[in-house]
């Protein structure tokens, strides 16, 4: 009997039917359909219906893996792992340990202004459209529980402050992208195309020109679907379409500012950037969000492809 | 849509980590494929196991190999040496007059052409420990377990050991079913064994009088078994375990090197003889326990009660505390209490006088007594995947009955307490 069982962590099944569906679309494109990390989740492959099922198999099973794996809603997952070590090391395995290298990176990058301890803020705001704004001082309160260098981070060993947590939110679904494509890329010859709910990757163009791509940015008014064209590189998306408060005519945007614990002020309501990968496109989002006002001339400095909603 | 620039330094620096991040998982994740196709574990430990009063030591190097050859298919090898030396009490209680007995290797009690005698001396008042115990052993194990389709996984193996006076032969074979989404676990197995003991000097003829020294050639036993159990997570930090084992063995169960004292109505040892057991046994056994997760600390809490045949009734409760000291080491706590009665056919000695049982022995395992560990171990991860640990143990057994109010006997240690020192260091690694 395994009394190993507890500590299995990472490999159990996901809570949802851990199915994918196989649907030929035109243009001899087949699309691999799952339900990961809470999005619909679709593999775009150039090949016949009977030869994909294997690679979206194991493109959902990677997909799924990464959610287990890195969810901070699963209790087993390394991330409660270490949201709940209560200040005693953790050692964590290589590609977790890549994760937080990579959040050490932006959090260096952007002056603190992304961080993956900004979670706990969470605990007082709730965008749910609604007018109810927290209390000043109940999220003051939570500031001591922010800040990516309180944490001590030496691979493979992470020590997180009691009360503290983390959460890979705003890298995890573009990372499980990248890895999804670059897993597929390996077992599969033809064009292939990533996208979990509106994230997405590409390798290449398949014979009959680039990939049409429509990204969601539906506002409170109307849905606004973007129409582009992808051949290979990544796409992301950050907004606040549906979280959002909105007080005496200021619509707080669901971007915090580690800082001060409050939204940042006059955020796009989406931004699009595509990239050389999802991961860079979705963080290069990220920054933009956090510049506020000054996301398109963000932006257009780091010299990427954007598009802003406002 | 923009015009085209160079990319900005924070552009670059994301770039940069951008690519890092998908590089270097994609070299984990190859790194952990290939580990997946031959991950090996490899664990090497070795226990010093030293009892008080110039008594048995042991030296006994382990080393087990686990390959995972994917999806949960494991193969675990074993290799057990043992050495055991120092002298053993032979069942017989101290006397007031020296004592004189043969080594079991002894094919006669008194010199003659063509057999080998070889004596040793009692001081009055001393334990009789036969002072030449001397023996090896070396056993393997191999254990396979494969999931069968989603829910259930088999297991199987074999067991075999030597050594000068005993062969050993088992195999078993298990089988387990997961269920409420892999939160319960049943399981049920069986085991076989079968055991040929050819003491030194041939098997002492049971029962007989220790001074016609009977020996016999080899004999034989088996012991077949069954467990049967449930695992449960009860939530995120707590995990339950609950086993019935049953066995029931069957043929020559007697110790070849155990005695029992014949004393007159005074005390005086008048004789010895042979022990002898039923040749059945059945025992079965309830385990309960529990790992609890108390943030990084980890409890290990266990409870067994048994019984047998021959009225052998135990008690056990077991602790573990591992306790996490941060940096990649631990110190783990340990506290064992064992109870148990004693065998229904146990005695210190027999009355010569009174009518012979049927079953005798004063062997000390079977006597009523109570035992307590206390131990502590320290882990320190080495790199990212080993780990080296010393544990250190102190045990001591109790015997109920250790004394006579027959006048010769009286003062007399008839049971003597044991103190046990146990070292064990112990290395693990994964490839």
């Amino acid at each position: 009997m395994s009394a190993g069982r507890a500590a299995a962590g990472g490999a159990s099944p996901p809570p949802h039917a851990p199915e994918f569906e196989v649907v030929p679309r035109e243009g001899g494109i087949v699309a691999v359909c799952f339900v990961a990390m809470a999005s619909p989740c679709e593999l775009l492959l150039e090949a016949d219906a009977d030869a994909v099922r294997e690679v979206g198999r194991l493109a959902a099973q990677e997909a799924w893996r990464i959610e287990a794996k890195f969810s901070r809603y699963r209790p087993e997952s390394i991330v409660s792992v270490i949201n709940h070590s209560q200040g005693h090391a953790v050692v964590v395995d290589g590609e977790t340990a890549a994760l937080l290298d990579y959040a050490a990176q932006c959090y260096a990058l952007s002056q603190g202004r992304f961080d993956i301890t900004s979670g706990v803020l969470r605990r007082s705001w709730v965008f749910d459209g609604s007018d109810r704004l927290p209390e000043p001082a109940a999220v003051t309160a939570l500031l001591p529980l922010i800040g990516f260098e309180k944490i001590r981070w030496q691979s493979p060993r992470i020590t997180l402050p009691a009360g503290m947590e983390i959460d890979f939110g705003g890298i995890g679904k573009e990372y499980a992208v990248d890895r999804v494509l670059a897993l597929v890329a390996a077992h599969f010859a033809g064009a292939a195309l990533v996208n979990f709910g509106g994230d997405l990757a590409a390798n290449r163009a398949p014979g009959t020109g680039p990939w049409q791509v429509g990204v969601e940015r539906p506002d409170t008014e109307r849905e606004a679907r973007l129409l582009l064209e992808l051949s290979r590189g990544g796409l992301a998306t950050s907004g606040d379409t549906h979280r959002f408060l909105l007080r005496d005519g200021v619509r707080y945007g669901h971007i915090l500012d580690p800082k001060s614990g409050w939204p940042v002020r006059d955020t796009p309501r989406s931004v699009t950037v595509a990239a050389a990968s999802c991961v860079e496109a979705g963080i290069l989002a990220t920054f933009a969000m956090l510049q506020g006002s000054g996301a398109e001339a963000f932006l257009e400095e780091q010299g990427v492809r954007f598009w802003c909603l406002r | 849509m923009q015009l085209k620039r160079p990319a900005s330094p924070l552009h670059l620096g994301l770039m940069a980590a951008s690519c890092a991040l998908l590089s270097e998982t994609a070299r984990a994740q190859a790194a952990a494929e290939n580990a997946a196709e031959a991950p090996l574990q490899i664990d090497a430990s070795v226990l010093y196991y030293k009892e008080n009063a110039g008594r048995v030591q042991t030296i006994e190097p382990v080393v087990s190999l686990v390959k995972d050859f994917g999806d949960q298919r494991l193969l675990v090898g074993t290799l057990t040496l043992d050495t055991l030396s120092g002298a053993t009490p032979n069942g017989a209680i101290p006397a007031r007059t020296q004592q004189t007995f043969a080594s079991p290797s002894s094919t006669s009690l008194t010199p003659k052409p063509g057999y080998k005698t070889t004596l040793y001396a009692i001081a009055p008042g001393d334990l009789p420990q036969d002072p030449h115990f001397k023996e090896s052993r070396i056993a393997g194990d191999l254990d396979w377990s494969q999931p069968i389709g989603l829910d259930n996984t088999l297991s199987y193996g074999g067991h075999a050991s030597t050594e000068h006076d005993f062969d050993s032969v088992a195999a078993h074979a298990g089988l387990s079913h997961d269920f409420n989404e892999k939160n319960t676990a049943l399981s049920a197995g069986v085991n076989e064994e079968y055991d040929r003991i050819h003491a030194h000097g041939g098997n002492p003829v049971a029962g007989s009088d220790y001074a016609l020294y009977e020996k016999e050639p080899s004999q034989t036993k088996n012991i077949a078994g069954g467990l049967i159990g449930v695992t449960q997570v009860m939530g995120r930090n707590w995990l339950t375990e609950l086993n019935y084992t049953f066995d029931h063995s069957q043929g020559y169960l007697t110790d070849p090197y155990r005695i029992i004292s014949l004393v007159d109505a005074t005390g005086a040892v008048t004789s010895y003889r042979y022990e002898n057991r039923p040749d059945t046994r059945t025992r079965q056994s309830l385990y309960w326990v529990n790992k609890v997760a108390l943030g990084p600390t980890v409890l290990d809490l266990a409870y067994r009660r048994s019984k047998d045949s021959w009225h052998i009734g135990s008690d056990t409760v077991d602790a573990k505390l591992r306790i996490d000291l941060g940096s990649g080491m631990y110190l783990e706590p340990h506290a064992r209490w064992y109870h148990q009665s004693a065998a229904d056919f146990y005695n210190l000695y027999l009355i010569e006088t009174a009518a012979a049982p049927s079953y005798m022995s004063a062997d000390p395992r079977l006597a009523a007594f109570a035992a307590t560990t206390f131990g502590l171990k320290f882990g320190i991860a080495t790199g990212r995947n080993g780990e080296l640990s010393l544990r250190l143990e102190q045990y001591e057994q109790r015997p109920s009955d250790q004394s006579s109010s027959l006048t010769g006997l009286q003062g007399l240690d008839l049971n003597p307490n044991l103190k046990a020192t146990i070292v064990q260091l112990s290395w693990h690694l994964e490839y």
